[in-house]
This record gives C-alpha cells, structure tokens and sequence, in this order.
C-alpha cells in the first residue's frame, strides 16, 4: 500500500497549500450604491440603505416627494441557502410594498448544471418568471411547462429538467429572503403570510348535532331582547323589541366546515364533498345558520342578506384582525342536513388561504346589530356581539410558507425511480456475496453484469440523473467548512439513496461496489470498452512504475478540489471539470465542444487504457478509495497458490488491482468479480486443473488470505 | 396629535420640496449653473419614520457632500432609535412597553420635555400621551364604524401629559399611559439633521424629513423654495413660500383618515378623544424644526383664533391655516 501512504501525504500537502494561498469569503451581498444604480438606473432613485436590515429603498420621484417602489435586498444576506454545490446563489430581489415581487436577477450562483451545460440561460429564465408574483404566497416550483400544463400561475412556477435541485434552493432563496423583508418592512407577518392549514381528512367520527355543540365545535351566539337593550341602554335608542326579554332576538349556529367531523356530520356526505370540492385546497369555509326569528331586521341572514357578497352583518376575526370571508351563495335545499339543524337561512362563507385564516386557532364571530337614533336625522348606532371558536389543532394539518419547499417532495415525486433503484440494489448484494450462485456461473453471470450495467448507465444514470459526483463532496466540505447547512442533500433522493448505499458497501467491500456497478460513466466505458476486440484494438500496457505513479495522480485532483472546497474558493467548482459526469451522463453530451472533446477523449483513452480515468484521475473513485480503507472484508478468495506460482488472476484482472504476489490492492478493485469467478470454476484456476491433471480429487478449499 | 401610521410610507406630502420644482425646471440646466460656480449638489433620500425622506446638499466637494448626507441620515437614524414607534426597540417603544425606562436615551428626554412643555402651555391641547386613543380608532375603523362612547372614554382615562415623570435618570409612566412622540420627531429630525450637515461644514442644504428645513440658498443662486400643496389636491401647489430658511413643518387631516370625508383622523383632540373638525391644514414656520412641528399640532386642536395667539407669542414663528372645504 505504498501508493496509498504516499497519496495520503500528498493530499495533506496540497490541502494545506491550497488553504494558505486561497482567501476565505464570507457569504455577503456584493452591492454597493453604484452596483445598485446598475440594476435601477434612473428615474428610479436608489435610498439611502436600511440601517437595520441590509435593503435598499428604491425610490421613485412624484411630483416633488419621493414614493417607494421597491425595497431591493440580496437573497444571499438574507437567506444563506447553499446550493447544489454547497455555496449559496445570490439573487438581487426588488419587492413591491405590496409584496409582489418587481424583479428578482441572479448576481452569482455555484449551480454546476448552470455553469455549464444548459448555461445560465435557463436560470435566467427561470427568475424572470417571479415578477408579478406575490411574497404572500407560498410558490412552488412544478415540472417543466407546469403553468402551460394548468398549474396555478399565481403559484408555480416552470422548474427546469435536470436542474430540479438547483431551482428549488433557488426558489426556496427567493421566498425566504423575500419573507423576512416582508415582515420587517411590509407588516407581514400578523396575518399568516402563506400559511397553508388543512383540515385532516382522515379524522371523521359520526357526531350529532348535540355531541358538536357540547364540544364546542358548532357553537351558538343568542342575542336576547334584554342582551340588545342593555348593549343600546345610553345611547338614545329607542328599543324597538316587542317580545319578552328572554326572548331570542336573533340565534346563530357557527361552525367551521372543513373538518370532516364538523363538515361532514353537518351537511352530509354528499354536500360535504361537493362543497369541499368548489372551496379547494388550502381555503376554509365558515357556515352560520340562523335559528333566531327569522323576519326580524336584526337576523344578518335575513331578508336584507346579500347572496355573494361580504356579509354587511357578520364579520370573521382572528388575533383582532378581520379576516375577508364571503358568502359562497350555496343554496340550502335537498335532504341529508343533520338531524336538529335549525330549519332558517343560512350563508356558507369562504376564506381564501391569502387571507392567512388559521381554523386551528381561536377566531371570532362578530355579529353587528345597528339601530337608530332620531325620528328626522337619524343617526346610526351599532353594538357587537361575538363567539369566540377554539378547535383541537390536530384537527388540522398546518405547513408554514417559511419551512420552505417541503424536501419530502421531492422524495414522493420520484418515489418510482427510488423504488427501481431500491430494487437493482435489493438484486446486486445477494449476487455479489453468494459467491458460489450466479458469480461462479461464468456465461451467465457475465450476462448479468451486462445487464446490471446497461440498467445503470441508462436509468440511473441517464433517466435517473443519479451520478454520484465529485461535486457532492465538494458541497459536503463546503458545508462542513463554510455553511454549515447539509439540507441540500436531501432535495436529490435518488443520489442521496445511492451514497447511503455505497457507503454502507465501503465499510463490507471497498469502492469496488460503486465503482464497477453504479457509475453511469464507468458502465458507459464498460460498453465502449467491448469495441476494443472488433476495432482491433490492443490494450497498452502502461508500465509498473508509471502505473503507480498515474494511480497517485487522482489522489492530486482530489485534494485540490477539496482543498480550493475548504478555501470557500470557486476553483473547486472549475477543478471539479475533471469530472467527464456532467458532460456524458447529466447532459447527454448536449455541451460546449472542449467538454464533448475531452469526455469523448477520455472514452477513447478506455479503448487503449481500459477505465484509464477511473484508475488514474477520478477524484471521486480516490475520494471513496480513501474512505475504503476502513473495509471489514478482505471478500476475494486466495489459495495458497495465488502469486506463487499461478498469475492467472493478476494477468486478467484489467484493473490492475492484483499484485505479482497475489495480494488484492482493494482501493483499485472494482469488484468486476472476474477473479472470484475464475477461482471457484475448476475448469480454469488453474491449481485445481493441475490438480485434477495430476489424479489428485481434493483439491484445497480456496482460503482467505487477509 | 400624530399617532402612528402603520402604512407603507407614500401619498403624503403636502409641502413640495424644493428639489422637486427643481426637477419640474430642468435638472441639467441647475447642474451646469451650479457646476459653473463650482458647486456640487447631491440629493439623498431614503426611509424614515414610515415615509420617504430626501436630502438635500450643496458644495465645493461631492465627496465631502456624500460624507455629509452620510451623517445626515446617520442624525435620523439616531432620533429614530429614541423616539420612533415604527420601531419596535427605540427607546419610546420600550418605555410604552415597561411603563418605566433608565437612562434615557438624551434625544428623549429633549422630546419630552418640550411635549410636556407645550402640553402646560397649552392647556393640554397639545399632548403626547393620546396614543392609547389609536388602537381603539385604528380597531372601529377596521369595523367600518367610529369607537363607541364608552371605548372612548376608556382610553381618554389613560390620557393626561400629568401622567409622565421626566427626569434624565428615569422616566416614568403612570400605569396605563402610552406616548406618542410623531407629532415632534419628524420636526426634531431635520433639526439635527441639518446639525450634521453644518458640521460638516455645508452651508447650503435642503432638509426634507417629512417636515422640512432649509439653509444657505440652491446652488445657482437662487433662494430655497418650499411650495404648499392644496390639502385636497396633494399635486397641485396651492401656495409657496420664498425665499424659504429655517423649518416649516404642516399638520393635517389628509395625511391618516379613519373617514372618507376625512373628518376622523390621527390627529386626536385631548378633550374629547376625537379628532378637531374645523381645520383642514396648518402649517408653522419657526426657527427649529421641533418648534414649528409641534406648533402646528397645536394650532390644529387650538383651532384658528387661540392657534393664531399661541404662535404669535413666539419670536421668528409664523402660522398659515386651512379651513375645511
């Protein structure tokens, strides 16, 4: 393992270089006043900047004052969200005082897929389409032509194929800064900005009337005559109430219908689902049913309601602030109401989820009751009266706009592809360890590798868009190093799945796992590879000393990446081109023409060189080569012949990874299985052939030399 | 009596800065004037007290000009640590909170003396401790309706400027009181903003900090201009006073209405917990800027006669009414 220890010292040598010469930049807005005129030149006027939250006020001049037309902030002072390569994009965000954003342009960003590749076009494209659109509401980044597709536009926007986890830190970035401008700047806040609260469907139980009213979930606000004369007594209101003071003036059934234990039980099934259905997701309706005398000018759903309208009377209030409710217009007839709802008018009510309406916490009912005063110039007198509603909060489900964009998503979109891949691994490790089953079957198994293969390259990889990637350690470092924040991992399930798995496969096999199966690049040079014999091409052999010296080679690449990562320096993401992944398996080889020439070179070196990058360059192969020294297993079986005097294995082994003496350098393994193979079939290790040869049946088991 | 406005800062303005009818005449012909007689001007605006702020100045230098529009929103930032209920730490907002505060930032208790000061001269028509009237305007009107009689006399229980201990120590509040201070700190403001600004060593500048203030004269020669919008029609300039210097500051009714007919708005008459109803507008010019804003405060609740004296009595000050129409 001389190799490794020298390796070992060159990477602490250029990490320690690498972070002496490079700078360490804090995550901070880049614009000055200057910058700024930039991006609002005149006759907009850039403020003088907030001196408690790092805003501008642009301004605009009207007829000799000032007017403020948007508060500019950049997202990465704001909401430091690192990105798909660890560090975070930088918006220029212009929000309206009425929280629509004005414009949102990107500064910097780290994204690699916008680096190169699709080009920054798309992210370009894709910011532009915030304009117009409220910070009051929750965005969502759909599939590709979404809007075009029937999504809700005032909601979604247009995400961009193979950069899903780009755009959602670079929505997410957007929303969150936008949000803390909002509150501090807009009065945001007191009201449940995007907050999303959904009755849960699943909690129905049968209740009556009675059992809603006992528990406080319908509830009833009775206005006597004697409550109405003594709210009116000093105002000099003439009480106009005929009947007996006791006597209800008006009565009032309340109730919040979303919860299916309320909504449910009090309109039927059927007239629950249709309503739900016309309210959508996210809205809440309120019904209040009369019970109260039903011709009486006080009843607010009398005679004088207006079907559609903002009701006059009734008012819903939530932390001292009303909240917009208006009748729905559903008409009350037909049979399956529950039993002992009183037979009056009623007006079901909706709150659009914008209006910020928790049902799960307390809200209000006010019901106004106006009379007048004087026979000529009569003058209107109003008095209140009001029921406060409490329901259980587990009633509800609630999802806060500021959580950000749930990374559950992602991992319930792709639920499919996570089952497939699930499944390949589920198929991979009882092939790889029973290694007298399919391993020992030569014809077949070479079968089943090809397979495994074309699956890898092609879905994993190509459909998938799971290449696990330098870039990802890049990120891990600039995490652990600069932002602290490891959330990004979990927008991209697939990958996340896939080193889940190749770690645990470290630790039992080494690298070899990843490497030979589940690197769409490897699988690609495996196929290019089978050309060799019909091009008649023969491979070089590279000699032992150049061979180890171009094996320390990778070990290089990596700690310069790793170390410009530590340095918060850019240069990682440029050395990380050494990578050919992007080009080959994230792009399809769609790219500016060096990155093409130099992928498509590098599978040409494979004719001559078999996995040449693999063993010589790939960072990630010696990132996880290093990782791989901690393996339980030592898993390829020896004999005591293995070196001394056979060399079968050594000579097929296209890795390089047996030595003369038959020792296995499991960093340079890629558990093709070639060699497993060969010593469990008698008709080709060669001790048991000469064993046979020479009449002798017990040959010696193969042992494990450690 | 201003209370606080929580809006976005916008359509208010009934005095037109100078810089505005600067703009209306031609920007570039006042740069090459002024530049011909080797002077800079440079204009800053901004945000502050919940509206839009811009100043003004005028120098050999444009760096020592920006250094100066520096410390002059550097001056604003200060009054509004100490004395503005749109932020909810200043040292106003703390003591409205406590009830009590030590140390008291200075800028403070220089507001609340001369509010207190002025409540005695008064005779409490001009008082700083109306704020709890706002909730219960800002909660009817939410309604769509004026506050009930009784909520009113509720909150005019926890009015009185007696009820407010000043010391440079302490200050205390009897329990229940609440203060507001914006009927004085946009005033204050361009006092010590134009302060900054003479340190400075800028002579000539134009201070609008929601109320405004002037010194020295424009660039090119001229005098500094302030023109008066017509409280109905915040375009049009109804009058303008020229050559301007010193502050003026305007009280009123269009700037916050709980009402369309603008006859309930944020300026509160102590007595009554209502807002005075014969005045559309005053506007003061005096030779501070806390001086004219909380004089024209005054002179709306005092109405025009008793208005009239109490400006009158004071050296270098001046009054302008409008009625209601």
């Amino acid at each position: 393992m001389g190799g490794g220890r020298g390796a070992g010292l060159l990477l602490r040598a250029a990490l320690l270089l690498l972070a002496v010469l490079v700078a360490h930049p804090a995550a901070a807005g880049q614009l000055d006043r200057a910058g700024l005129e930039r991006h609002f030149p005149p006759p907009l006027v850039v403020g003088e900047k907030d001196d408690r939250l790092p805003v501008w006020p642009i301004l605009k001049q009207q007829a000799g004052s000032y007017e403020v037309f948007a508060y500019a902030f950049e997202s990465v002072d704001l909401a430091p969200i690192p990105g798909f390569g660890g560090t975070p994009p930088d918006l220029l965000i212009a929000l309206a005082p009425d929280g629509t954003f004005r414009d949102v342009t990107v500064l910097s960003h780290h994204e690699p897929v916008f680096l190169e590749g699709l080009g920054p076009e798309p992210l370009f494209a894709f910011v532009e389409q915030y304009a117009g659109l409220s910070a009051r509401q929750a965005i969502r980044v759909g599939r590709p032509n979404a809007r075009a597709a029937g999504a809700a536009p005032q909601t979604t926007v247009d995400g961009i194929s193979m950069a899903t986890a780009s755009t959602r830190v670079i929505n997410q970035s957007i929303l969150a800064s936008a949000l803390a401008v909002a509150r501090a700047k807009l009065g945001f806040g007191a009201a449940n900005v995007g907050l999303k609260v959904e009755a849960r469907p699943d909690l129905y139980e049968p209740l009556a009337l009675t059992d809603l009213l006992a528990r406080g979930w319908v509830r009833r606000l009775t206005v006597t005559n004697a409550d109405a004369a003594s709210a009116f007594r000093g105002t000099g209101v003439a009480d106009p109430s005929e009947g007996p003071p006791d006597a209800a003036l008006t009565d009032l059934y309340v109730a919040a219908l979303d919860p299916p234990a309320i909504g449910r039980n009090l309109l039927g099934p059927t007239r629950y689902d249709a309503l739900m259905h016309e309210l959508g997701p996210g809205n809440h309706a309120v019904m209040v049913i009369s019970a109260g005398p039903e011709d009486a000018p006080e009843n607010p759903v009398g005679d004088r309601f207006v079907l559609g309208a903002v009701p006059e009377r009734l008012a819903i209030s939530q932390g001292g602030l009303i909240v917009n409710a208006r009748d729905m217009a559903v008409e009350r007839r037909g049979a399956g109401l529950a039993e002992g709802l009183p037979p009056g008018p009623w007006t079901i009510l909706r709150i659009d989820q914008a209006a910020g309406f928790d049902p799960s916490a307390p809200w209000v009912l006010t019901e106004t009751i106006v009379r007048e005063r004087g026979q000529i110039l009569s003058e209107k007198i109003a008095r209140t009266f009001t029921v406060e509603t409490a329901l259980p909060a587990d009633l509800f489900t609630r999802i806060r706009p500021d959580d950000g964009p749930s990374w559950t998503d992602p991992w319930r979109a792709r639920a499919p592809e996570l089952a497939l891949i699930g499944l390949m691994l589920a198929v991979l490790v009882p092939v790889l360890s029973r290694q007298r089953g399919l391993v020992a079957d030569r014809r077949r198994f070479a079968l089943f590798r090809l397979g495994f293969l074309a699956l890898t390259l092609g879905f994993v990889g190509w459909f998938a868009q799971a290449q696990l990637s330098i870039v990802t350690l890049v990120g891990l470092v600039r995490a652990a190093t600069v932002t602290h924040d490891l959330a990004f991992l979990l927008y991209d399930p697939p990958s996340l799945v896939l080193w889940a798995f190749a770690l645990v496969a470290l630790v039992a096999w080494g690298r070899g796992t990843f490497c030979g199966w589940l690197c769409p690049f490897g699988a690609l040079q495996e196929f290019v590879g089978l050309l060799a014999r019909p091009l008649r091409i023969r491979p070089v052999a590279v000699p032992p000393g150049l061979d180890r010296a171009l094996r320390s080679l990778k070990y290089v690449v990596l700690a310069g990446i790793l170390g410009a990562a530590a340095a918060g320096s850019p240069l990682a993401d440029t050395l990380s081109e050494v990578e050919p992944f992007k080009t080959a398996i994230t792009l399809y080889f769609v790219r500016a023409w060096p990155f093409v020439a130099y992928a498509a070179g590098l599978l040409v070196l494979n004719l001559f060189v078999f996995k040449g990058f693999c063993r010589y360059l790939c960072p990630l192969g010696a990132g996880l080569a290093l990782l791989g020294r901690v393996r339980i297993l030592d898993w390829i079986p020896r004999r005591a012949e293995c070196g001394s005097p056979c060399q079968l294995c050594k000579v097929r082994c296209r890795y390089g990874a047996i030595a003369p003496s038959g020792r296995v350098d499991y960093a340079e393994c890629f558990q093709c299985m070639e060699c497993v193979t060969i010593i469990h079939d008698p008709g080709q290790c060669v001790p048991e052939v000469v064993a046979r040869k020479r009449g002798r049946r017990a040959a010696p088991r193969p042992v494990t030399v450690g | 009596m201003s209370a606080p406005v929580h809006f976005a800062p916008g359509r208010r303005r009934l005095l037109v800065g100078a810089a505005g009818l600067a703009a209306l005449g031609g920007v570039a012909a006042f740069r090459a004037y002024a530049a011909s007689r080797g002077l800079a001007l440079r204009t800053r605006a901004g945000l502050a007290f919940g509206t839009t702020v811009a100043l003004t100045a005028a120098g050999p230098d444009p760096s020592a000009i920006e250094a100066a529009l520096s410390d002059g929103f550097a001056a604003m930032r200060a009054v509004e640590d100490a004395a503005s209920l749109f932020r909810s730490d200043s040292a106003l907002a703390r003591l409205n909170r406590d009830g009590v505060l030590e140390a008291p930032d200075p800028h403070l208790v220089v507001l609340l003396r001369f509010a207190l000061a002025l409540a005695a001269e008064t005779g409490g028509a001009f008082d700083p401790t109306v704020q709890p009237l706002w909730p219960v305007w800002a909660q009817a009107a939410a309604r769509g309706e004026r506050p009930g009689a009784e909520a009113l006399r509720a909150a005019l229980a926890r009015v009185g400027w007696q009820r407010v201990q000043v010391g440079t120590d302490r200050v205390v509040l009897e329990p229940g009181t609440a203060l507001t201070l914006n009927a004085l700190v946009q005033g204050y403001a361009a006092d010590q903003v134009m302060a900054a600004l003479r340190a400075r060593g800028i002579a000539d500048a134009f201070v609008d900090t929601g109320e405004f203030g002037a010194a020295g004269a424009h660039p090119d020669g001229t005098p500094w201009r302030l023109g008066l919008a017509d409280p109905r029609h915040p375009g049009a300039v109804a009058a303008v006073i020229a050559p301007f210097t010193g502050f003026a500051a305007t009280s009123g009714d269009y700037n916050m209405s709980f009402s369309d007919d603008r006859a309930d708005h944020h300026i509160f008459d102590p007595a009554t917990g209502r807002s005075p109803r014969a005045l559309s507008s005053v506007t003061v010019t005096a030779p501070t800027g806390l001086a004219a804003d909380g004089l024209s405060t005054a002179c709306m609740v005092l109405g025009r006669a008793r208005g009239a004296g109490l400006v009158a009595a004071r050296p270098g000050c001046a009054v302008r009414f409008t009625g209601k129409g």
